[in-house]
């Protein structure tokens, strides 16, 4: 089966053939490659398509703050990451689940139980970890609020989209929240991030 | 070693729980107050310049950090 053009093509070469388009419904197959295992590229299927991910989001209204590395990224820092992290409020679990459904991402826990336990996970090829607890506490007792966070916030402008970070001095903020061994890196990045923004 | 060239599953698992451990207050606060050398810091200053030089937009940025992770799991299969 191949697309109408390329039959089209195909009669030009073997004249006893016709297209055949059907009507009034087109008619879906599910289709396999084998691929080598070196195939990455191909296997990923179609490159996530980060930019408008962003832009869904910031389409729902979800107050979404991206955190973690790739926040660092967005501000210059040049670290190696796999996942996406958001602090999100609360009340815009299913904004954001509705956004990001046309990227098949699926939520791990329904939105009342994400909110009982405070975080939950988007999935497919992409892991996006989405924090929705209205406030933490970091391995020394300061609690981190997500409205403080919010009201301090960032725009950051990708292009077709706009995204939210926290301030520097929040984000080493939420570093503190993990406080795993690479976050402590990333705070000593950040504050080296602070001297060049200063420059 | 399970192959000769990758570590064992268990041998990650333990490492991924090695490096994602929470820390104490006071080992964060050893690890975030470590003294940092002045070659060290320039070190730092550098590769951050040279990133926001090569990667002017935070969305030339994002897609750098698409790619480079993409290479980054090509090269562990």
């Amino acid at each position: 089966m191949f697309s109408a053009e390329r039959g089209s093509a195909w009669t030009l070469a073997y004249p006893h053939y016709s297209v055949v388009v059907p009507q009034p419904d087109l008619i879906r197959v599910p289709v396999a490659s084998p691929l080598q295992s070196t195939d990455t590229n191909l296997m990923r299927g179609s490159a996530f398509d980060e930019i408008s991910f962003f832009s869904a989001i910031e389409a729902s209204g979800a107050r979404a703050l991206l955190i973690g590395r790739r926040a660092l990224v967005v501000l210059g820092l040049p670290v190696l990451t796999a996942d996406y992290d958001f602090w999100l409020h609360s009340e815009d679990i299913e904004k954001l689940n509705e956004a990001t459904k046309p990227f098949d991402l699926e939520p791990n826990r329904d939105p009342d139980d994400a909110r009982r336990v405070g975080r939950y996970v988007l999935e497919n090829d992409e892991h996006i970890d989405v924090l929705v607890s209205d406030a933490r506490t970091t391995v020394d007792g300061f609690e981190v609020r997500f409205d403080d966070l919010w009201s301090r916030r960032t725009s950051v402008d990708i292009g077709a989209a706009e995204v939210f970070i926290p301030s520097i001095d929040d984000l080493i903020l939420t570093k503190r929240i993990a406080a795993r061994p690479k976050d402590a890196e990333d705070i000593r990045l950040l504050e080296r991030l602070k001297e060049v923004r200063d420059e | 070693m399970s192959d000769g060239r990758l570590p064992s599953s268990s041998a990650v698992q333990a490492t991924a729980r090695f490096s994602n451990r929470r820390l104490t207050p006071e080992e964060f606060q050893a690890y975030v107050n470590a003294p940092v050398s002045e070659a060290e810091r320039e070190e730092a200053l550098r590769l951050i310049r040279w990133f926001k030089k090569r990667y002017p937009t935070p969305a030339e940025r994002l897609a750098y950090a698409q790619r480079s992770y993409a290479r980054w799991t090509a090269h562990r299969r």
